[in-house]
């Protein structure tokens, strides 16, 4: 039973690792840039949906926090990563200095909310007995269903609207997409804003079930690249579903051994492909 | 005064050492990690094992530590053979987290939590000695070793890897041997600072080979220039000094130096990036230095 019980944990958490790891996967693929600040995203929601949550205004924050979410991802774009593009543009460059911002949000939000773990209590959190021995809070199934209709409305978006197509056309060939008089600027633009308003629901998700800190960025950060790295580079459904299994492999982990050591099972199993098979599950072979 | 100052002194001269070695892997072979504090990490809690166990000489510490630090780089040289780039630092991130969980959670080796205690005093051959001048040694040795290999066969095979992989391969060089030995150069530098870190401090524990170790340390080779000889000391100087400095603002609560320190490093890299990504020293001798 016990094994069901993590099962079904480890399903919640995968949820949210793959909506995460989508919004990663979906900038990556889109522009080939590696934002490794895409955990400060998570942060930086997760932080203001609690300050409204604190001052009881939860709808208002939910929408502030995919604002600031969205906001932030545009900020980077705009002025750090293209301005680093336009003269240089070396992978390493660009991860410095994500790196960096990263670095410093950490401990703004440090000084500003305060060091250590914050969570909001709500009555979704609580969890009742479903089955003999089998607890399961009702936001188990909010955290499922709302992981499902933003892929559905996702896939939707990237396949049925010009903007979508635009931004898998942005994926395959910038270049050709530059001739037919398309503004790449702004489909970058559009894939920040796009990715990083997928990591705000999660951050609010994560506030209520397991609480936030201000080094959580960190492992959101890692957990969506390792996502995006096993489900294969450019496939959105790879790193969705990798975030998912990397969530549940954690979890049922936990039979086994400690919780410390829930981490380190994501990145044995990132190891694993790097090593094994560095394409992914759905990539193609490359080069790199 | 004096004891601050060599305090400040040495602990700069370790820190030197690591980001001297960061740099050879970074700077040269092109290999980003994010993982130097491991085997920093390693070498301490080799080099302190054997000041416990066996006998407090400084050499004998530094030895076990270059070895310990040096085989297992291993560890990282594997995904570092097979993938770069991107897919490089998230291994070497990974490899950073689940050490620390190691480290932590291997108390026969490591003292768990709590760490090492009591390391006895150094020695060497049987005279008691200071750490500073043996980490100015150290440091000096290995910034010899990087000039010297940086401008010979080796580096220049190294540099050629990092540049253009395929074609280097296709000229006959043994690439993967470069990259290997590399990583154990540099490992095993870090491991003897690890050695002299612990020997220095006489106490050892998790919280100084963390990830926020290993950005400080990167943070140190990109201020001060990538793939230079000097850079390196020149980011270490400036980055361990900036506490010191900071301590004297009175306008800062002391509660908050560490949060401060960090946020100015971290502007300083993401502003050095977009405006100079060469770093400090870089941009003064050679114009462009980075990969």
């Amino acid at each position: 039973m016990l094994f069901l019980q993590l099962l079904l944990q480890g399903i919640q958490t995968g949820a949210l690792y793959a909506l995460t790891a989508a919004g990663f996967a979906l900038i990556f693929g889109a522009t080939r840039i590696f934002h490794f600040a895409h955990g400060t995203a998570f942060t930086i929601a997760g932080y203001v949906f609690l300050a409204c949550w604190r001052i009881d205004q939860p709808v208002l924050g939910a929408l502030a926090a995919i604002a600031a979410a969205v906001l932030f991802g545009l900020g980077m774009e705009r002025f750090v990563y293209r301005p680093i593009q336009r003269h240089e543009g070396s992978f390493f460059t660009v991860f410095v200095a994500a790196f960096g911002v990263a670095v410093v949000v950490q401990n703004l939000v440090g000084m500003i909310a305060g060091r250590g773990f914050a969570s909001v209590d709500t009555s979704l959190s609580m969890a009742e007995e479903v089955l003999p021995e089998i607890f399961l809070a009702p936001i188990f199934w909010v955290a499922i269903s709302v992981a499902v209709v933003l892929f559905a409305a996702l896939s939707a978006f990237l396949t049925r609207t010009h903007a979508g197509v635009a931004l898998r056309a942005l994926a395959q060939n910038p270049d050709l997409l530059r001739a037919y008089g398309l503004s790449s600027n702004r489909l970058s633009m559009l894939a920040f804003a796009v990715g990083s308003a997928m990591v705000a629901p999660a951050a609010i998700l994560t506030a209520m079930t397991t609480g936030l800190n201000e080094a959580v960025g960190h492992h959101v950060m890692l957990i969506s690249m390792a996502a995006t790295i096993v489900g294969g580079v450019g496939s959105l459904r790879g790193a969705a579903l990798a975030g998912l299994m990397l969530g549940v492999a954690e979890s049922v982990a936990l039979q086994f051994v400690d919780t410390q050591w829930a981490e380190g099972v994501s990145f044995l199993v990132l190891f694993a492909f790097i090593i094994f098979r560095p394409s992914g599950i759905f990539g193609v072979a490359q080069t790199r | 005064m004096i004891a601050y100052a060599a305090n400040l002194a040495t602990i700069v001269a370790i820190f030197a050492i690591l980001a001297a070695t960061l740099n050879f892997i970074v700077g040269y072979a092109g290999i980003f990690s994010v993982a130097h504090a491991v085997f920093f990490g390693l070498g301490a809690y080799a080099g302190a094992q054997v000041a416990l166990l066996l006998m407090p000489d400084a050499l004998l510490a530094c030895i076990a530590g270059a070895i310990v630090a040096g085989g297992l780089s291993l560890c990282l040289a594997l995904p570092a053979l097979r993938v770069r780039g991107e897919y490089f630092v998230a291994a070497s991130l990974g490899l950073q987290m689940m050490a620390t969980t190691l480290f932590s959670e291997a108390k026969a080796f490591t003292g768990g939590i709590g760490g090492l205690v009591g390391i006895p005093r150094p020695t060497l051959f049987g005279i008691e000695v200071g750490v500073l001048p043996l980490a100015l040694v150290a440091l000096a040795l290995i910034l010899f070793l990087t000039a010297r290999l940086q401008r010979g066969a080796f580096g220049r095979t190294l540099q050629s890897v990092r540049d253009a992989e395929s074609a280097a391969e296709a000229l006959g060089k043994n690439v993967a041997a470069a990259k290997t030995l590399a990583m154990a150069f540099a490992c095993a530098g870090a491991g003897i600072a690890g050695a002299l870190f612990a020997l220095h401090l006489s106490f050892v524990n998790v919280e100084s080979f963390t990830m926020d170790q290993s950005v400080l340390v990167m943070a140190m080779v990109i201020i001060g220039g990538t793939g230079t000889l000097w850079g390196p000391v020149v980011g270490a100087i400036i980055l361990l000094s900036l506490p010191s400095g900071l301590a004297f603002l009175p306008f800062i609560p002391p509660t908050e130096v560490g949060a401060v320190q960090q946020i100015i490093y971290g502007l300083a890299m993401t502003l050095l990036m977009i405006f100079r990504p060469a770093g400090l020293v870089g941009d003064l001798s050679k114009g462009r230095a980075t990969s």
